[in-house]
């Protein structure tokens, strides 16, 4: 997520010269993206994106610990000034028992104390208006105040209206109410962390938001200041489920140093005494039972130069390191380092140091160099690629549009029994949720969705989904496409896959009259069923195919035959024929008469009559006119008897 | 004999060549292929060829006799061609020309030819893997924790249906990442160097994001992989798909799988890193790369110890987007099937 903070706040905890152009730029490099820096009056603001790993840098001193490091490191003056936090006076009486369940809270520091509700100074006012946090009056903007300086979201109760001598941590039940600080309300779905006061009411959702039965009015006089350091994954559900996304629930979904609790606690305080006339009226509390502790990794130098990949000089790199919060001495050869608090749960092993160590050594100090090739696998040249490719460039060059249109689709879309289809448990919307098991009705509602076009030729290869059981559904790559023109033929539909075919290099396709209802024909390379031509209407033609068995199929061999030294003797032949006849049978029924006949087609039809245009040849010698006229006979009289064929 | 067919081929030819109009042309194809042409009377002196010769005879014959045939067509379509260029005056020729069919690839498809021929000429395979995955290949062989917000429901869309016991939930993989094991299984051991692009599936619809989206993942894993490789092929690749004005850098970020992590920019194409409006001070973000995390590796079969490696996933649309400078309101577009836009590109 990303913060926005004020130059001159920074400079608080980072002494240096150094331009706010030239921290940008450092920071964005070695650190912390900074995504804008903006003139902000006399000062600048920088706009952060701060990955989820380093919660540390949410607050203004984490920041300015990372800024003095990489100054320091690109030789400019700089100097980290950590706050001087120190434990105050305090009554011992206690004014509130707070029982916490540690399963929930892994620390949780309070104190009462006597304020005077105001505005705040303008500075205050500014430095958080220019992060995007509205200033409302002094109790309120403190708890903002310290969240964005020491990085842990802190919280504020009116100790009198809580009106209770117990507060008790505990896990909400299914259906139990509250109103938020900002007049909402919200029906709880039980495990969301809240405290109850002895009369067990809910007066606060932890981590996420403060409610308004508790929440500081104009008429504060005594607060209870409460910081919570949670189970992360706790909030991040009650946060996401209650749809409240505050900035205090983003911070505390991720894994918090609970040491800095502590210091947002203290830094309080004296803010508190300073611009709200805060006096401490109760002992301090605090509740630690999840311990942080110690964590050391050690690694190599040799791995360390492996990795980055140019050699590092190990002062320098102890130097980043301490620098950064580390700990850090080289024993034999490696380099031991104790981990921060505020680190812990992002730095645990070997790679961590090492990242540590480059980003400061500068990533764009680094050369580029390819990786070596040891050794390369044999490719296959026409590999499926290569000929998804080459049927996508032949649509295209036939005229045809390619669309990619998603893969989940409504119950409407949805072709097939639904007990079939793989569907989505969390969909976006019903629109998008069952997975696709045919691509064609996708095809059709892009046809539907450009109605102005007269003629449209669209294709798409992408998966179709089947389920399968205990197992991932089969992905088959299938190739569809939908031609909308007026008076559109079965035969160019056709024609098209043929050709199509034949510069795979896949012989054996055939078309039989399709078993599904409706106008078609199903498609077979050899016995296999490779798809479906669909006639729609007169104006609107699909298809479908199996595109992985195209690929099975499709081959770059060609076959090389000597050229014919002799002339072929090419004549027509028209016969009258029943129409119940297929052409494909007189076809081959022609060929069958001799092997001499080396290719037949049907060149034309009229009424009854088919026209075929026949070629004979003999590779051995020259075809005299007795010789073809006897293969003719042969023909003619075959056809009369096979087929009643009265010849022309 | 087969002197005299020859010769009869030369003098045929080089008359044909001469022949100045049709009529001319037609008198010479009558004097060596008529009735009594030379040609055809040479072939009937067939008989007076040795038996065991005249196969032989008769194939030189027939070639001639095409020979012949050709340079008669050719000559034939030069003169009238000559006759033609004589009225081409005629012809309007600002009329439009008839046009052979031509369609269009979508965008995403020329981005992803384009794609696998840059990396292909460094020596990386092209794969594709399932869409449709198990946790384990998307998530949790790749180091995510399980409570990692990516494996919440908020995030990536779910498959109805039992939990595989050892590989979890089956799930839409919400990037090519899921590749990398699979690689890793498939090949046994480095060295390994893998494109995979793919369809992936994020639940998240917005003007700059569309559910389903595609990815290519780069992965390379061998002895002593560094940092300063990475820096290599992102360089290669920033240089080969944006063109040679255009910076490439990595920066810290924070991934799962990787250790150390970077975000990956290309320098604005508007600006060419000055800083601009559609840019973040001169920069613009392509993705997201690291080198190998030891879990992954180990949950590969891949000892940590001996390899290391790294691995980038970026945005199929994104660097279209970076590259073309298409100012598209809504990423979406290049999936709602508006042929009119489909018929820019």
């Amino acid at each position: 997520m990303n913060i926005k903070i004020l130059d001159s706040w920074l400079r608080d905890y980072v002494k240096t010269k150094a331009t706010p152009q030239k921290i940008g730029e450092l920071l964005s490099l070695s650190s912390v993206s900074v995504e804008r820096l903006e003139k902000y009056e006399a000062d600048f603001i920088y706009d952060i994106e701060i990955t989820t790993n380093r919660p540390d840098l949410m607050g203004v001193v984490g920041l300015a610990r990372e800024t003095a490091t990489v100054l320091k490191q690109n030789g400019i003056d700089a100097s980290f000034v950590a706050p001087k936090l120190t434990k105050p006076q305090t009554p011992k009486t206690n004014l509130i028992e707070i029982t916490n369940d540690p399963k929930l809270v892994n620390r949780l520091c309070a104190v009462v104390m006597d304020v005077k509700i105001g505005e705040s100074s303008k500075e205050i006012k500014e430095r958080l208006e220019a992060s995007g946090t509205r200033s409302l009056n002094n109790l309120i903007d403190i708890t903002n105040y310290v969240m964005k300086t020491i990085g842990h979201p802190t919280h504020v109760f009116d100790f009198d209206r809580l009106n209770t001598k117990t507060l008790i941590i505990r896990e909400a039940k299914k259906g139990e109410v509250i109103k938020t600080l900002d007049e909402k309300d919200y029906s709880l779905n039980g495990g969301e962390i809240v405290a109850v006061n002895d009369q067990n009411e809910i007066v606060d959702l932890l981590g996420i938001m403060g409610l308004q039965n508790s929440v500081v009015t104009a008429k504060t006089k005594r607060i209870l200041y409460f910081i919570n350091n949670n189970q992360p994954a706790k909030i991040r559900k009650a946060s996401m489920t209650l749809g409240i996304r505050t900035e205090a629930a983003v911070i505390n979904e991720k894994n918090l140093d609970a040491e800095l609790a502590y210091d947002a606690l203290l830094y309080g305080i004296e803010m508190f005494a300073k611009i709200a006339g805060g006096k401490i009226v109760s002992d301090i509390i605090d509740l630690y039972p999840n311990k942080v502790t110690k964590h050391y990794v050690e690694v190599s130098l040799e791995k360390i130069n492996q990795v980055i990949g140019v050699s590092i000089d190990p002062e320098k790199a102890l130097q980043s390191l301490s620098n950064l919060g580390f700990k850090a001495q080289i024993v034999g050869g490696k380099i031991k380092a104790e981990v921060p608090s505020f680190r812990i749960g992002d730095v645990e092993i070997e790679e961590d140091i090492i990242e540590e160590i480059a980003r400061i050594y500068g990533y764009h100090n680094l050369p580029s160099v390819l990786p070596p090739q040891t050794a390369i696998a044999a490719h296959k040249f026409a590999d499926q690629f290569y000929f998804e490719q080459r049927v996508k460039s032949a649509m295209k060059y036939w005229g045809f549009t390619e669309v990619y249109s998603y893969s989940m689709v409504s119950q409407e879309l949805f072709e097939g029994p639904l007990e079939e289809a793989v569907e989505i448990s969390n969909p976006l919307s019903e629109d998008m949720i069952y997975m696709r098991k045919t691509l064609v009705p996708s095809l059709l509602k892009v046809v539907s969705e450009n109605k102005n076009k007269e003629v449209i030729k669209i294709f798409e290869i992408a998966n179709v989904y089947n389920k399968r059981t205990k197992d991932l559904p089969q992905e088959l790559m299938t190739f569809a496409g939908v031609i909308k023109k007026n008076k559109v033929t079965f035969f160019e539909t056709k024609g098209l896959l043929e050709q199509l075919c034949y510069d795979l290099g896949i012989k054996n396709l055939s078309f039989k009259q399709s078993e599904k209802s409706g106008n078609g024909a199903s498609v077979y390379i050899e016995k296999e069923y490779l798809g479906e031509i669909e006639i729609l209407d007169a104006n609107l033609i699909d298809f479908e195919l199996n595109f992985e068995l195209l690929l099975r199929h499709a081959t770059l061999k060609k076959e090389y035959k000597p050229l014919n030294k002799f002339p072929p003797i090419i004549e027509d032949l028209s016969i009258a024929v029943n129409s119940d006849i297929k052409t494909e049978d007189i076809i081959a029924n022609i060929y069958s008469q001799s092997n001499l006949v080396i290719d037949v087609s049907l060149k034309d039809t009229y009424k009854d009559s088919r026209t075929f245009h026949i070629n004979y040849q003999d590779p051995e010698k020259n075809l005299t006119n007795e010789e073809v006229s006897e293969i003719r006979k042969k023909i003619t009289s075959s056809l009369k008897e096979k087929f009643k064929a009265s010849v022309r | 004999m087969e002197d005299e067919l020859i010769d009869i081929k030369n003098t045929a030819i080089s008359f044909i060549l001469e022949a100045e109009d049709l009529e001319s042309l037609e008198e010479t194809k009558l004097q060596f292929l008529g009735r009594s042409g030379k040609l055809t009377l040479a072939i009937k002196g067939i008989t007076k060829v040795a038996p065991e010769k005249r196969k032989e005879f008769g194939l030189l014959a027939n070639e001639v006799k095409q020979t012949i045939e050709d340079a008669l067509d050719t000559q034939k379509s030069k003169l009238k061609s000559q006759k033609v260029a004589n009225v081409v005056e005629r012809i309007d020729i600002t009329n439009p020309g008839i046009k052979p069919n031509l369609g269009h690839l979508h965008l995403v498809t020329q981005a992803i030819e384009e794609i696998s021929n840059i990396f292909a000429r460094i020596g990386f395979e092209r794969v594709r893997y399932p869409e449709i995955e198990w946790d384990w290949y998307a998530f949790e062989a790749l180091n995510f924790p399980a409570d990692h917000p990516a494996r919440d429901d908020w995030e990536t869309f779910f498959i109805k249906g039992e939990p595989d016991p050892k590989r979890g939930p089956m799930l839409l993989t919400p990037h090519t990442s899921s590749g990398q094991i699979r690689e890793m299984e498939r090949l046994g051991k480095p060295p390994i160097r893998m494109l995979n692009i793919a369809k992936c599936y994020r639940r998240q619809s917005d003007v700059s994001h569309a559910p389903m989206f595609h990815q290519f993942e780069g992965l390379v894993i061998d002895k002593d992989i560094s940092i300063t490789h990475l820096k290599g092929v992102l360089d290669y690749f920033a240089k080969s798909f944006f063109g040679s004005n255009r910076q490439s850098r990595i920066r810290p970020y924070h991934f799962q799988f990787t250790e150390p992590s970077f975000e990956v920019d290309v320098t604005c194409g508007i600006c060419l890193g000055k800083g601009c409006k559609l840019c973040k001070e001169g920069w613009l973000e392509m993705g997201g790369a690291g080198m190998v995390h030891p879990n992954v590796l180990k949950a590969g079969g891949i000892d940590p110890q001996k390899y290391t490696g790294f691995a980038f996933g970026w945005g199929v649309e994104r660097v279209l987007m970076m590259r073309e400078g298409l100012k598209i309101d809504d990423l979406r577009i290049l999936y709602s099937n508006n042929l009119d836009f489909l018929a820019q590109f």
